[in-house]
Parts: C-alpha cells; sequence; structure tokens
C-alpha cells in the first residue's frame, strides 16, 4: 500500500518537476517570471488529444514537446521582448499573465470548460504490473522513463554543450554575453522553446495518466509547479526537479495519513515559510550565482 | 437589474482601490481574494451566528482582515517583486483551503444566511474610501508613501520607518478589501470558498494595471471598464477573459515604462542623477 502510494506520488512528483523546470529556467536566465506558462502546460495535453487522433500515440510526445515549445516562442514574442529590462520584471509577469487569459479563453472556447477523454490508447499502456501487491500500469512506468530521458537530456544541454554554455552565460550576465558574441534574442528564444515543450510535453503526460485534458488546471496544477520551483530555489534546476519529486510524495503520503482535505495548501504553506526564512529556496547552486542577482 | 451591475461594479472598485493602496508603497499584492474571503466569512460569521447589526460587523470584518495582513505582512514585506507575488498568491489558496474545511463556517458546501447589504451600502463605502483616498493623495503621507516605493534606501535615511509604511498600507489594503468581502456576502446571501479563487486576485490586480496605477483614478477607471461593459455589450461577456487580457497587453505594450511608474517617475530621477 505504502509502496504504491509512494510510487504514485513519484509520478506525480516528476510532473510537478518538468514543468517547474519550466519555470526554473526562464527565472535562472532572464530573471522572469513566465506567468503563460501554467497554461501551456495545459495545452500539451490537448496538443496530445490532436496528435493521437492522427498518429500512433507515442508521437504524441514529440508533438506536444514542439508545439509547446513553438506557443513559447510566441509568448517570448508578444510577452516578453519588449520587456527585457531588470526593472520590468513586474511587467512581464503581468503581460505574461494577460496572455494566459486570452490563451485559456481560447481553448475553452474550442473545447469548453469540461475534460475532454482521451481517443482510446495503445493496450500495453493499459496493462498493469504488480508491485509490492499494488497493481501498477505500465503507463507510469512509460512516465516516468520519459521524465528521467528529458531532464538527463536537459542535464546534458546544459552542462555540456555549446548552447548550454551560451545559456549559462547569459544567465550570469546577458550583458556580458552580448559583449563576448552572444546572440541574447536566440539563447533567450531556446531557452523560452525547451521550458515551455517541456511544460507541453507534462502537460501531455498528464492527460495521457487521467485519460482526460483539462482546461482548468493551469492555475491549479500550474500555479502549485510555480510553488515547487520557489520552494527548490529560483533559478536551481536541482532545486526544481528534487523539489517536484519531493512534493509529490509527500502529497501521497498526505493522502495515506487521511489528510488528504490540505494537500492544496501544503505546497503554499511551505513556500511562505521558505520565502520568509530563506528566499532563495533550498538549494544555493544555480543558473546565476547570488552576487548578480541581488 | 441595474442596480445589481452597479453593485458589483462597486466591489470591484473598492477590491481595486485596495490593490491600489497596496501598490502605493511598491507593493503588489495577489492577496486581496483572500482579504475579501476572511471579511465576508467574519461579518458572516457576526451576523448570523451571533446576531450583530451589519455595520459593526463590516467594520469588524474589515478590522479582522487588516489585523492577518499585519500578521502575515510582518515577516513578508520585506520581500519584493517576484517573491512577494509568490507569497501573496500562496496565501490566496491558503485562504481559500483554510474555509473549505472549517465545518462551522459550512465547508466547501458554502455558508449562507447573510443579508442586508444593498447598493445604497457599497455606495456610501465607496464614497467613504473616495473620499478618503483624495484627501490622502494630497497629504504629506502620499509624499512618504511615494518615497518608499522609488527608493527604500532613500527613504529610510530620511528618516521614514520603510517597514511601518508598507505594513500600514498592506493592512489599509486589506481592510478595504474586508470591507467589500463583508458587503458582498451580504448582498449575495450565500457564498462558497470558490467565490474567492485565485483567479479573482489575478483580476483584480490586472483591473488597476488596465486603469493605470499613476493616480486613484486608475482603478476607478479599470473597475467600472470591466465590470459594466461586459453587462451591456454582448460579444463583450462572452469573450470577456480575451478582451481583457487583449487589452492589457495592449496597454502594456504601448507604454512598457509607463504602467509602473507613478507621477514621480523613476526614469527621469535616474536621467537627472546621471547627467546632473
Amino acid at each position: 500500500m505504502l509502496v504504491g502510494q509512494v510510487l504514485n506520488g513519484l509520478v506525480n512528483g516528476a510532473m510537478y518537476s518538468l514543468v517547474a523546470l519550466g519555470f526554473t529556467l526562464i527565472i535562472g536566465v532572464l530573471d522572469k517570471l513566465n506567468f503563460t506558462h501554467p497554461e501551456i502546460f495545459m495545452f500539451g495535453g490537448f496538443a496530445g488529444i490532436i496528435s493521437i487522433n492522427y498518429f500512433p500515440a507515442p508521437w504524441g510526445l514529440v508533438t506536444s514537446f514542439v508545439v509547446g515549445g513553438i506557443l513559447g516562442l510566441i509568448t517570448e514574442w508578444i510577452a516578453f521582448r519588449r520587456f527585457k529590462s531588470p526593472d520590468s520584471k513586474i511587467t512581464a509577469a503581468l503581460s505574461s499573465m494577460a496572455l494566459g487569459l486570452v490563451f485559456t479563453d481560447w481553448v475553452q472556447k474550442y473545447w469548453g470548460t469540461e475534460p475532454v477523454s482521451l481517443p482510446t490508447l495503445p493496450s500495453w499502456m493499459e496493462q498493469n504490473v504488480r508491485i509490492a501487491e499494488v497493481e501498477f500500469p505500465y503507463l507510469n512506468f512509460f512516465i516516468l522513463g520519459v521524465t528521467c530521458l528529458l531532464m538527463i537530456t536537459l542535464h546534458t544541454l546544459i552542462n555540456k554543450t555549446r548552447m548550454g554554455r551560451q545559456i549559462r552565460a547569459v544567465a550570469e550576465s546577458p550583458m556580458n554575453a552580448s559583449l563576448l558574441g552572444i546572440d541574447v534574442k536566440k539563447v533567450s528564444q531556446v531557452v523560452f522553446f525547451i521550458s515551455s515543450g517541456l511544460a507541453a510535453e507534462a502537460g501531455f503526460l498528464l492527460s495521457l495518466r487521467s485519460a482526460s485534458a483539462n482546461s482548468e488546471i493551469g492555475l491549479t496544477f500550474g500555479l502549485k509547479a510555480l510553488a515547487i520551483m520557489a520552494i527548490g530555489g529560483l533559478g536551481d534546476i536541482r532545486g526544481a526537479m528534487l523539489g517536484g519529486l519531493l512534493i509529490g510524495v509527500m502529497e501521497a503520503l498526505l493522502f495515506v495519513f487521511g489528510w488528504g482535505r490540505w494537500v492544496e495548501m501544503t505546497v503554499w504553506v511551505v513556500v511562505i515559510i521558505t520565502m520568509v526564512i530563506k528566499p532563495s529556496g533550498l538549494f544555493s547552486a544555480r543558473l546565476k550565482t547570488q552576487e548578480a542577482r541581488a | 437589474m441595474i442596480a445589481d451591475h452597479l453593485f458589483f461594479a462597486g466591489i470591484n472598485l473598492l477590491l481595486a482601490w485596495s490593490v491600489y493602496v497596496v501598490l502605493l508603497s511598491g507593493n503588489l499584492s495577489f492577496a486581496q481574494g483572500a482579504f475579501m474571503a476572511l471579511g465576508c466569512y467574519c461579518a458572516g460569521v457576526l451576523t448570523v451566528k451571533l446576531g450583530w447589526t451589519l455595520l459593526p460587523s463590516v467594520l469588524l470584518a474589515g478590522s479582522f482582515s487588516a489585523l492577518i495582513a499585519t500578521i502575515v505582512g510582518y515577516p513578508t514585506l520585506r520581500l519584493k517583486g517576484i517573491y512577494l507575488i509568490l507569497v501573496t498568491l500562496g496565501l490566496t489558496v491558503c485562504v481559500r483551503v483554510l474555509l473549505e474545511n472549517f465545518k462551522f463556517i459550512g465547508g466547501v458546501g458554502g455558508f449562507g444566511g447573510m443579508k442586508g447589504a444593498d447598493l445604497t451600502w457599497v455606495l456610501m463605502a465607496v464614497l467613504i474610501f473616495g473620499t478618503l483616498l483624495y484627501f490622502f493623495s494630497r497629504g504629506p503621507m502620499q509624499l512618504v508613501c511615494d518615497a518608499v516605493r522609488e527608493d527604500e534606501l532613500v527613504a529610510a535615511s530620511l528618516g521614514i520607518n520603510v517597514v511601518a509604511t508598507k505594513l500600514a498600507t498592506f493592512a489599509v489594503g486589506a481592510f478595504i478589501a474586508g470591507v467589500a468581502g463583508a458587503l458582498y456576502g451580504h448582498y449575495m446571501n450565500f457564498v462558497r470558498p470558490e467565490n474567492f479563487d485565485v483567479l479573482l486576485s489575478i483580476y483584480v490586480v490586472l483591473y488597476v494595471v488596465l486603469g493605470g496605477v499613476n493616480n486613484m483614478w486608475g482603478p476607478v477607471v479599470g473597475a467600472l471598464i470591466m465590470t459594466l461593459l461586459p453587462e451591456y455589450i454582448r460579444i463583450l461577456a462572452e469573450w470577456r477573459p480575451s478582451v481583457f487580457g487583449l487589452s492589457i497587453l495592449l496597454i502594456l505594450l504601448l507604454r512598457p515604462q509607463g504602467i509602473l511608474r507613478f507621477r514621480m517617475s523613476t526614469q527621469s530621477s535616474k536621467e537627472l542623477l546621471r547627467h546632473g
């Protein structure tokens, strides 16, 4: 029972991590809060539905990533391109919030506010495996596997490639980076593409898991990921990964102990405590060094 | 019907002012929905469970919100920008979940039985707060707030108590939101915790952004336009979030520096420093 719940929590946490990673990438590199992010996460599920209707199910992974990424580029172009200066942090947050409103409204006009159920999945995803006396669908391992793969890829990309070096340079100081010949605009586009792609991917995985896409999860699940990002530390990739998994497991345990009603609140209480005691979050190593942010 | 619309316009106007007052000292609060909920439930308990009359319970509800704001605000107002947005968002979610879990005030099912508020009440509230704000904006306290908002360090070196100023504006904002919530509850007769969603707090902040934060009339314009127009123009009501979002985007894009700048613009003072 307990093991099963913990595994379930891990799967949930993996999706929290993916969304939180997107938030943290943009905060870490560009120092901006992207409030369109939760809505792109929400749209991932719908992109998956469209894709499953025409292609085999696993292709949904690619489609949702690409569609999410393109939406991220659009977000960057509309809501962030003009608000680059460090003074306009809040303006950028507000404009992305407005864009998120518009975006949700359009999705709800087309698909309605009710959850839209997914077409039938291939049978291997539905099959169960028994672990510790709990029926456990293969789908959950699929989700965990995809998440691990994405995280490893992201880690390699940031730490090992040329693009990753450029991203880290921009995170350190956009001005210095541009003096060194780095195309800051291109880097921020890449960052937006990756972060929104990850969010849409998480949205697709979540829709696989709940067998439906819901247009209202943006402000619940998505904002929770924002909170998790803050707990892990603004702009800290490791913090977002571990924070997501940790919160996922914690929520599952809360359900086990019969505290399920308080689940929605726990994360935010932790955020408030973290912000008051240690605003930099649980982890201090980040894309951007401490002094640069202050 | 028209009374209904005017009532909700008045409530939204009060909420917009409550955001504006907090913004006076440079803090953007996404917790006004939470303070509204606290005021609403507090006044409801006083009138329904304890049999108080409306006026004292509205005032006490406002004070209760202000008290909570002071307690919560003291440790959190040190934070700035993105950090404060996170904390206030968290506050809104927390208050909603708390309300959902107290059987005493109805829990998820909602809380009912309040009555007595009508359009006159909300107009009176708007009038009183409007007058107070008007005289405030011409008095010395406005200058203190301006100083704190534009540069905390300078304000502190001038002998202004920065923390107290921020706390005071936060508490006053919560008071206004609490009063608005109390009136809202006693007009609707029945409220649920989900009436005070995160989305409400977001909307209220965006009213202020839409109208402009330069003076107390900005929130008035924003709240009235966004509440009254959709009631009379059908297409606006159907596409409300889109129209709202797009107009805010337009305003922010056309005046990227202008929106969060007040009467004393930081830009020009910075240039003064640079050249002079």
